[in-house]
């Protein structure tokens, strides 16, 4: 159904999209020390 | 690739095999069809969130009791972490409803107290925002923290007392057979596995920030660019 | 120094000063007529559903009347320094808390002698002692956790926004005890007993949390 698709995939780019830009934050605040 | 990296790695590669035991090896619900599937990560979403507003509570009161900053920084990964999955939660729940109940949203006590508690770890990272940075947003912040995690709770409770006060019509049935229970304690397993990683990533993130704000001169760092990563 | 004398000084200091400027409880009764005004226009309101509607329109208005009331509580420069001043004294934070809650709440007091006749008198419901306990008992720990956050915000940017972000979550309990306390009070079903039960039991968690907590947001 297309409701559980667009659920998974909000699941999906949220998380996968806030730890990718959690990480990128790490490497970013690493260099500038 | 650094050890926060590798270990986000390995939590995504846990959450691929409960991807594959969710759509795969998890039976069919036989009165809603593929849409309850939603159930396995929605509700392991919700458990995240409480455990990642756990530690907030936790990491509040050990700052208001002895000062300590890596107490402070916990809680302060543990409010971003937490909204985020209460995000997920929220929104992944109103998806499963609309199909199911024909509406995204009613206000029982589940939905209202969750909708609520996303509100006020909301209020608690805008109070961290606009506080004056150091001990005085990590004391307010603590204090609201402390209080919306008892609200939770009553307000849950009020909602459900209300709720028998004037009967509605949803009734939720938890039984589970045991593939589907098996699957959903396996996601949440790998869920609260993530969360952890999150909070670890973003704790790290806070040390950081900490560190480059003492490093600087005050009027430098009120008049240099933010960068564009910091939250 | 005894606490309660403290508390008490400290509210009559802050409704004496209120009186003096006489600015915030005329307007907040203005503003209480004005929402019931609108109330009728909004809900189209006649003798039948008077008394479904008109407890909502009680607890709106009320909220919004104590989110200005508490916002005021800390917010003059004034009053930050004479906050201070106090602090500095050896009476307890806790003292100086009670007292400022116990004098918002007074304001938010004669709000409600403003509010529940009028209601009465442009909605037709009763105007009865059972409508009058709920609705203090209700205030008084909607003015415990109000003050606590007005303390919170009164030094932080944005406070305006801040103000009902944090407060209104933890009103919401006071708002369903409260509201059905005062719809069955009116006429309509649901145990007045219960809800005026679940009000003490609320008062009293919260009036204990907010005390514990004030040391900690006061003391700077």
């Amino acid at each position: 159904m297309i409701y559980l698709v667009i659920a998974y995939a909000f699941a999906v780019a949220l998380l996968g999209g806030f730890l990718v830009w959690s990480l990128r934050t790490i490497r970013e605040l690493e260099r500038i020390q | 690739m650094n050890r926060y990296e590798r270990a986000a790695l390995a939590a995504v590669g846990l959450m691929l095999v409960a991807a594959a035991a969710i759509f795969l090896y998890a039976p069919t619900d036989a009165l809603q069809g593929p849409v309850q599937r939603i159930f396995y990560l929605h509700v392991s979403s919700a458990i995240a969130a409480y455990g990642c507003f756990a530690v907030v509570l936790v990491g509040g009161v050990i700052y208001l009791f002895n000062g300590s900053i890596a107490a402070d920084r916990f809680a302060r990964a543990g409010a971003v972490v937490g909204v985020v999955f209460t995000t997920v939660t929220l929104v992944m729940g109103m998806l499963w409803a609309k199909p199911i109940w024909n509406t995204f949203w009613t206000w029982d006590a589940r939905l209202t107290s969750t909708l609520v508690l996303w509100i006020i770890y909301a209020g608690y990272l805008l109070v961290r925002r606009m506080a004056e940075p150091g001990r005085q947003a990590a004391r307010f912040a603590a204090v609201v923290g402390i209080f919306g995690f008892i609200d939770v709770p009553v307000v849950h409770f009020s909602v459900t007392w209300w709720r028998t006060q004037h009967p509605g019509p949803i009734v939720v049935n938890d039984a589970l057979p045991a593939e589907m229970l098996a699957t959903f304690l396996f996601t949440l397993a790998c869920t609260l596995a993530l969360a952890t990683v999150f909070i670890a990533i973003r704790y790290r993130i806070e040390t950081l920030i900490d560190q480059k704000v003492n490093a600087v001169e005050p009027a430098e760092v009120i008049a240099a660019p933010q960068p564009e990563a910091a939250p | 120094m005894n606490p309660l004398r403290v508390a008490m000084a400290v509210a009559r200091k802050d409704l004496r000063s209120e009186w003096r400027t006489r600015e915030l409880v005329p307007a907040l009764a203005q503003f209480i007529v004005l929402a019931l005004l609108i109330g009728n226009f909004g809900f189209q309101i006649d003798s039948r559903n008077a008394a479904t509607i008109a407890p909502g329109i009680l607890w709106l208005a009320l909220v919004f009347a104590g989110l200005v009331a508490f916002g005021r509580t800390f917010a003059a420069e004034r009053e930050q320094a004479s906050l201070e001043a106090m602090l500095m004294t050896p009476a307890s934070p806790v003292a100086i808390f009670a007292g400022k809650a116990l004098a918002a709440a007074a304001l938010l007091v004669l709000c409600e002698a403003v509010m529940l006749p009028a209601l009465s008198l442009f909605f037709g419901t009763p105007f009865s002692g059972d409508v009058v306990a709920a609705v203090l008992l209700a205030t008084v720990g909607m003015a415990a956790l109000g003050c606590l956050f007005a303390a919170i915000v009164a030094r932080v940017r944005a406070r305006e926004l801040l103000l009902p972000l944090l407060t209104l979550p933890l009103w919401i309990p006071f708002i369903i005890a409260g509201g059905l306390a005062v719809q069955s009070a009116m006429g309509l079903p649901g145990s007045y007993q219960q809800a005026i039960g679940l009000l003490i039991d609320f008062d009293i968690l919260f009036v204990v949390l907010t005390s514990l907590a004030a040391r900690f947001v006061l003391d700077e």
